[in-house]
């Protein structure tokens, strides 16, 4: 039985044919193929399982330019450079540990303390409407958070202490 | 100078920074953070301020003429509303050389901790008066005072009674059963008293029950048909920020519980209570020190309550999210189960339920384990209480005083006591579960009270001008957006005369149907306005508008009801010869005399009994019966064949001959006639003309026409045998 045409020219990038760089204006601009795109937008097509695989490379009008198969594959300074636009591009702070959890009005009003991809560890509060729908458990290893205001958190259950899971386990399902 | 703020609280680093973007009447922009300006320029020197969310943050940039795109500011989502606010306002100075600031919007700041309030919340979760919303719930009872205070007071009446038992048995039991004096005649005497009493009471009980029911339901029904009212006053905003089943759970489920809480009060927590204190007063009066003795457990069993109760309902809640889930997963594969059986993944399917069921039931067996280790300990505790009453209480019957305990006590006494011990225990149990009644109340009650205190943003108006609906219809520089920061039209100016016929053309997504909810007043603008004959929308009453107005969606929605019923929804005074005329004019006719039934054929929720055309034939009926001033057609006839299509348009141009139309085709060539077309690119107008002059300018038009006639040439090709 034949599976999808793999034929089909999935625009996969050749790492040799592009060249990353930031813009003047601070946005990340790409050389590929004799055309210099001066503001891109990468997105990962599957953010969840391969958050450095398959990154959708589009031009500022959201044209897809093609797709980058493996960002671990590029040199040095173009990795760094694709990570960090990335990073720019998705910001979901870690969860390092819940400080209180209380259930008001059908909110839930979480305290965690948060540590971002530079390493920064503040405290933050914020409130959680709908929590079986914004609360949610990817596998048995990650939750999703997202509050009221569109933010979201990433909490590894692996790392969270057994007070920070105490807390959160009514609303883990 | 007037300014608007806008503070930003991610560094270019993606590091938490309080940050400050501020737009001055004289047009500058300048950031700053932590004391240091980082940049300044002017909005003139660019042609436009972009918001561009990302995940979980956005980013504010510029886009200048030769220039490349700059960002000016990254924010976490917290700010996205504010950003969106910061580029309109630049966006409008750009485009008409003033600024044009917001009004001060009141700041959604809880007034006692300061906290910011929640979105979609007007009250401070911290903060929120329990009583105040008691307080507000019971004054719907208001118009019921008087059935209710009068089933109250006769209502004492089966209080009484009941309190009236143990003391009877009292009687009983010490004048005669222990001293074996009196006669047959006299042991009837006190249980014909007994009986007579009950009898009595639940007499009582049952007529003050009906009174006192009657007035809860029409309670909940004054307040459900009251947020029912409210919600149909909003705009569409409202629909769009909350789900159908959010303000149905609202409307129905909220207003029950608000019913519960009403009537438990006003029945069982009253009884328990009143019975409470007549219990006590009572145990007191026969012996004090015994009456002490009951709440000798109370303490440590309210405290071992309160403490697993709190476990009990997480887990619980846990419990009843996985049936839910169970639910929405049943749900979902029966809607779609033609699609399972198409792929033949019903095992996949029976896979994932059966899983999900396994955790359910897993959760629940947990559950049960737990409960069944925890009570035990707790009833018997509660119980404790019993035991040192009939001990020290039996220890008096039979050797008189003992310690503390001098009285002198016979066995009626002591039957006595240990019957009003459930009058007392009673209450006391039930106060434990009382902190999770009143949060559940509060809640319901907060969530409606909600949806009556949403202020509609379309804001009624003190004296409308009612003006006709007949002359021209001018949009002036609208700016419109269903997010403050990413806007759908952008300056927006042009004229519908009276009478033309007018096409709206542009791609996916660039704001054609956006145009026509503005035009309807579903929505107002962000800023501009639309106005009919020189009266904005937002002078005149909306239900003038709509009477005015007819409306063909491309999936119209039918209600459940008859052929003529559906008809009659867009002039309910209709006479049936204007029924059969509008089916006639919309071609609907023929059919529907076909049916069994005629105009009294009942069509199924959604018109789902019916084909596409005939959908469509009706809502052109329902639309022109009230003979509109202004006709709307979006996609009217995109998702019909091609045959059914041409026999529709038929009937819609004899409909819009000389009547202001303002429609949306996906297929150009349904709008080749129209007196002239507007085509939008990306929120704005980017051409208007008629369709000859617009395929001569060899513009956007002219490549949407080519591109679908080169589309359909291929169809044609591929179709030939």
């Amino acid at each position: 039985m034949s599976t999808v045409d793999t034929n089909l020219d999935l625009g996969i990038l050749d790492i040799k044919d592009v060249d990353f760089y930031t813009a003047e204006g601070g946005f990340m601009g790409v050389k590929c193929k004799g055309e210099d795109y001066k503001h891109v937008i990468l997105r990962r097509i599957m953010p969840i399982e391969h958050p450095l695989a398959y990154i959708s490379v589009a031009d500022h009008e959201n044209k897809e330019i093609g797709i980058l198969r493996d960002v671990t594959a590029l040199s040095e300074a173009q990795r760094a450079l694709v990570e960090g636009e990335l990073n720019n591009r998705y910001y979901s702070p870690t969860v390092m540990d819940v400080i209180s959890v209380q259930d008001k009005l059908g909110y839930v009003y979480m305290e965690m303390k948060l540590q971002n991809k530079q390493g920064r560890i503040y405290d933050k509060s914020c409130a959680i409407k709908d929590v079986s729908r914004n609360i949610r458990t990817l596998g048995d290893k990650t939750v999703l958070i997202f509050d009221v205001d569109g933010n979201r958190y990433t909490a590894q259950i692996a790392n969270l202490s057994k007070q920070s899971l105490k807390k959160l386990d009514a609303y883990l399902f | 100078m007037k300014s608007f703020i806008f503070e930003y609280d991610l560094g270019m680093d993606m590091n938490p920074l309080a940050g400050s973007l501020v737009f001055a009447e004289d047009g500058s922009i300048t950031s700053s953070a932590n004391g240091t300006e980082l940049f300044r320029f002017f909005a003139s020197e660019i042609t436009e301020a972009v918001v561009h969310a990302g995940v979980g943050c956005g980013l504010l940039f510029a886009k200048a003429e030769g220039k490349e795109d700059r960002i000016l500011c990254r924010f976490t989502m917290s700010g996205i509303k504010q950003a969106g606010e910061f580029a309109k306002i630049v966006n409008f100075f750009i485009a008409n050389g003033t600024a044009a600031f917001p009004e001060e919007e009141e700041k959604r700041i809880c007034e006692t901790c300061g906290r910011p309030l929640m979105a979609e919340m007007n009250v401070c979760v911290f903060c929120y008066s329990k009583l105040g919303v008691m307080k507000r719930a019971l004054s719907f009872a208001k118009p019921y005072i008087k059935q209710i205070t009068y089933s109250q007071v006769l209502g004492l009446v089966p209080r009484i009674t009941v309190m009236l038992s143990p003391l009877f048995i009292r009687v009983l039991v010490n004048n005669h059963l222990e001293l074996q004096m009196g006669t047959w005649f006299d042991i009837l005497l006190i249980c014909g008293a007994m009986l007579l009493t009950r009898v009595i009471g639940d007499g009582f009980f049952i007529y003050t029950s009906r009174i006192f029911n009657r007035a809860t339901i029409a309670i909940t029904n004054d307040l459900r048909v009251e947020a029912y009212a409210k919600l149909q006053s909003h705009s569409m905003s409202l629909f769009a920020k909350r789900t159908p089943g959010d303000l149905i759970r609202r409307i129905m489920d909220d207003t029950s519980t608000i019913n519960e809480f009403v009537t438990d009060l006003g029945r069982w927590v009253v009884d328990m209570f009143f019975n409470f204190a007549i219990a006590f007063i009572i145990l007191f009066y026969f012996n004090w020190q015994l009456t002490l003795l009951v709440f000798i457990p109370v303490p440590i069993v309210i405290f071992l309550l309160r403490r697993f109760w709190g476990m009990m309902m997480a887990r619980f809640e846990r419990h009843w999210r996985w049936g839910s889930r169970c639910n929405s997963i049943l749900h979902d594969i029966i809607k779609g189960i033609r699609t399972v059986k198409a792929f033949g993944n019903e095992e996949k399917e029976i896979k994932k339920f059966s899983s999900a069921t396994h955790r359910h039931a897993k959760i629940g067996e947990e559950n049960e384990v737990l409960w069944s280790i925890l009570f035990p300990p707790i009833g018997f505790f509660m119980g404790l209480g019993e035991f040192l009453v009939l001990f020290i209480g039996g220890w008096m019957v039979l050797n008189g005083s003992w310690w503390l305990f001098d009285a002198n006590m016979q066995i009626g006494d002591l039957v006595l006591f240990t019957m009003y011990l459930g009058f007392i225990y009673g209450p006391l149990r039930w106060m434990v579960h009382f902190p999770r009644w009143l949060a559940n109340t509060t809640t319901s009650m907060v969530k409606v009270f909600e949806v009556l205190d949403d202020e509609s943003e379309l804001k009624p108006v003190a004296k409308p001008k009612n003006v006709p609906i007949a002359g021209t219809v001018d949009f002036d520089g609208v700016f419109f957006g269903y997010k403050s920061y990413e806007p759908v039209l952008k300056n927006i100016s042009v004229d519908i005369k009276p009478g033309e016929m007018i096409g709206i053309v542009g791609k996916s997504g660039v704001g054609k149907s956006t145009l026509i909810n503005l035009t309807m007043r579903l929505y107002d603008p962000n800023t501009g306005r639309i106005r009919i004959n020189n009266t904005d929308l937002r002078h005149m009453d909306s239900d003038h508008l709509h009477e005015n107005m007819g409306v063909v969606f491309q999936d119209s929605f039918l209600f459940a009801g008859s052929f003529y019923d559906n008809i009659v929804y867009g002039k309910p005074d209709a006479t049936f010869e204007e029924v059969i005329a509008a089916s006639k004019a919309a071609n609907a006719h023929d059919f529907i005399v076909q049916t069994s039934d005629g105009y009294n054929t009942h069509i199924g929720e959604g018109g789902q009994t019916l084909s596409g055309g005939e959908r469509q034939r009706l809502s052109i009926a329902r639309a022109i019966i009230k003979n509109p001033e202004i006709l709307i057609l979006d996609e009217a006839t995109s998702s019909l064949d091609v045959e059914t299509e041409a026999s529709i348009q038929e009937s819609l141009n004899r409909i819009t001959e000389g009547r202001t139309t303002i429609a949306i085709a996906h297929r150009l060539s349904t709008l080749r006639n129209a007196d002239r077309l507007i085509v939008l690119s990306e929120g704005g107008v980017e051409e208007v003309g008629t369709h000859a002059e617009l395929l001569k300018k060899k513009g956007m038009y002219y490549n949407l026409v080519m591109a679908q006639r080169q589309n359909s040439r291929k169809q044609e090709e591929e179709a030939q045998p």
